[in-house]
């Protein structure tokens, strides 16, 4: 097949992808609560008669607040989509028995999966996209300098999202329902923060004296090696206590985004791994 | 004449937890369907029919067997599925679609576009009556215009083999005998249909051959005008007096209930014709006609899933 038709066809898989996932209403409600969150805590900060003799210091730790409930509710909301669509987009084409229809086509279980995968990114990428531009707005309004802090902190709340969503793929990937597809995002998404954790577990393992704390340590030595460690995504700190129109200021940068692609590369092969002979 | 679909002593079981749970859904098939005929593929709930499309589509993996499809073994392979068109029973279309537009998407997953693609979807459209309707959404379809719009997306590529589960379930009358006068003419076409249906009396219509599963083995293959020989001779009778009818049962004959005045007497070819006429006019009956009467598929698959069973039975 020539590599347009191949990209033709993955990409005909991908919006069909994206327009069904549209429908969704699970999705459709996700995203609409964020955006209450970020547009009603924008309001009531807005519409609130500030306090006689309040200082500067008050004002900004009002707006640091804000700013914190609009990145949290982007994280949240985010990571529920996330996991959501990432978790459902495989099996409910086997529960609603589209997949007969669909794979029954001249395509490879390979590109099959690429275009759903990219159809789920597509969604991702929209419900991030317009959670950022309404926070995006507002902190402008607010500020009055372009929050262009923010545009990074989106990017990179995507590589995060990327990683939980390969991840939740490749286990749903290997399941005929949503359930358990659902609970694995959701539980990749909560280690994925916790790895860093995880390296303190270590550091008090090595001067344990006892086999059994040893062990600990070394199983999580392990899973700090495995789990993505989604907080090395986050510039919450900045964001919230930094000037919005701050420069990024990540000497690794190139390294991190390398790191969540490789993530989001090896949960897709292992999807590719679980779907190529699996029985539909 | 080119073999299309050929399988041997292919089985499939699906694993339980323990062994003992395995479920063996086919078990040694070997049947071969040929270029151009209609082939029938038959069998009550649960023998292995739709294990065997799943098979042939590259959706499941045999346990044991081989199996060619358009002359290749690589199942599954995208040059091999582009030949092939399959409506799945029951097949679900998102419902936000237009008619034209779940054939565009499909279309394009063959590799269609542009002229192409738009030349094949107003063909199709065309070939299952769906010109009215092709706009209108899914959400409002009615299950024969779903059905219709299914066997259109079977047919976007322009396919040499056809699988088709279940066509007319749950189809009125008049869209039943549309949907049949569109896979017959597409067997003049020279296409090879692979059908699976409950429809037995369309299915006998139609088909060249006719296959029938039990519980995953093949019980009957073969064509239509062998497998429905000559059974009986259906005599019609009007009884001259009132014994008449007890007469014909004491000869050995079993007469039918009267309907306006007639009965029917069917005689099986194993017993002479000229015995059971002797009889008839022994017994005192008019005979107001004779006639030859061939089996039905109807018949004969009961007939066949019914040894089936019994043999079952004996072994259990």
């Amino acid at each position: 097949m020539k590599p347009g038709i191949y990209f033709r066809i993955t990409w005909a898989l991908a919006v069909h992808t994206w327009r069904e996932g549209m429908r969704k209403k699970t999705l459709l409600g996700f995203l609409l609560l964020s955006i209450l969150v970020i547009f009603g805590s924008n309001v009531v900060a807005t519409v609130m008669p500030e306090m006689p003799g309040a200082t500067t210091v008050a004002s900004d730790m009002g707006t640091n607040l804000i700013k914190d409930i609009c990145i949290t509710a982007i994280s949240i909301f985010g990571a529920l989509i996330t996991v959501y669509v990432s978790a459902t987009v495989l099996p409910s084409e086997i529960e609603n028995r589209v997949v007969y229809t669909t794979l029954t086509k001249p395509i490879s279980r390979f590109q099959y999966l690429l275009g759903k995968f990219l159809g789920a990114q597509l969604l991702i990428i929209m419900n991030l996209v317009l959670m950022g531009l309404l926070f995006f707005v507002a902190l402008y309004f607010r500020e009055g300098v372009p929050p262009t802090l923010l545009i990074w902190s989106v990017l990179l709340t995507y590589f995060e999202f990327l990683i939980v969503s390969a991840l939740t793929f490749a286990v749903s990937a290997t399941a005929s329902s949503s359930v358990l597809p659902i609970i694995a995002g959701l539980f990749i998404y909560l280690t994925g923060q916790l790895t860093e954790y995880l390296r303190g577990v270590v550091e008090r393992a090595s001067i344990a004296e006892t086999f059994a704390d040893r062990l600990v340590g070394t199983i999580a030595q392990g899973l700090y090696y495995i789990l993505p460690n989604l907080q090395s995504f986050s510039i919450r700190t900045d964001v919230v206590y930094g000037s919005v129109n701050d420069p990024l200021i990540i000497d690794y940068l190139p390294n991190l985004l390398s790191y969540g692609l490789l993530y989001a590369l090896a949960g897709f092969f292992l999807a590719y791994g679980a779907y190529r002979y699996k029985e539909v | 004449m080119a073999t299309v679909i050929e399988t041997e002593n292919l089985c499939k079981t699906y694993e339980g937890t323990v062994r003992s749970l395995d479920v063996t859904a086919l078990n040694n098939l070997s049947i071969s369907v040929e270029e151009g005929e209609i082939f029938a593929y038959l069998g009550p709930n649960g023998s292995g029919k739709t294990t065997t499309v799943k098979l042939l589509l590259g959706l499941i993996f045999p346990t044991k067997g081989t199996m060619r499809v358009l002359g290749r073994s690589d199942i599954g392979a995208p040059d091999v599925k582009r030949r092939i068109g399959y409506l799945p029973e029951g097949a679900y279309y998102p419902d936000f679609l237009r008619g034209e537009e779940v054939l565009k998407y499909y279309g394009q997953l063959y590799g269609l576009y542009g002229k192409d693609l738009r030349r094949r979807i107003d063909a199709t459209i065309e070939l299952v009556g769906m010109e009215k309707a092709r706009k209108r959404l899914i959400r409002n379809y009615s299950k024969g215009m779903r059905q219709r719009i299914g066997l259109a997306q079977a047919l976007i590529s322009d396919p040499q083999l056809l699988i088709l589960d279940e066509p007319t379930t749950g189809l009125d009358p008049i869209a039943r005998k549309e949907i049949r006068d569109v896979i017959v003419r597409l067997r003049d076409e020279g296409k090879t249909i692979l059908l699976s249906s409950h429809e037995l009396l369309e299915v006998e219509m139609i088909s060249n051959r006719v296959a029938i599963l039990f519980e995953g083995d093949l019980k009957t293959i073969g064509t239509v005008e062998e497998l429905l020989a000559l059974r009986e001779t259906v005599i019609r009778v009007r009884p001259e007096s009132d014994t008449a009818i007890a007469d014909l049962r004491a000869a050995g004959l079993e007469p039918e209930d009267a309907v306006n005045g007639l009965h029917e007497v069917r005689v099986p070819s194993e017993i002479p014709l000229y015995e059971a006429l002797d009889k008839c006019r022994n017994a005192k009956v008019q005979i107001d006609s004779i006639a030859p009467r061939r089996e039905t598929l109807e018949e004969l698959f009961i007939r066949t899933v019914g040894a089936a069973s019994v043999e079952k039975e004996v072994h259990a």
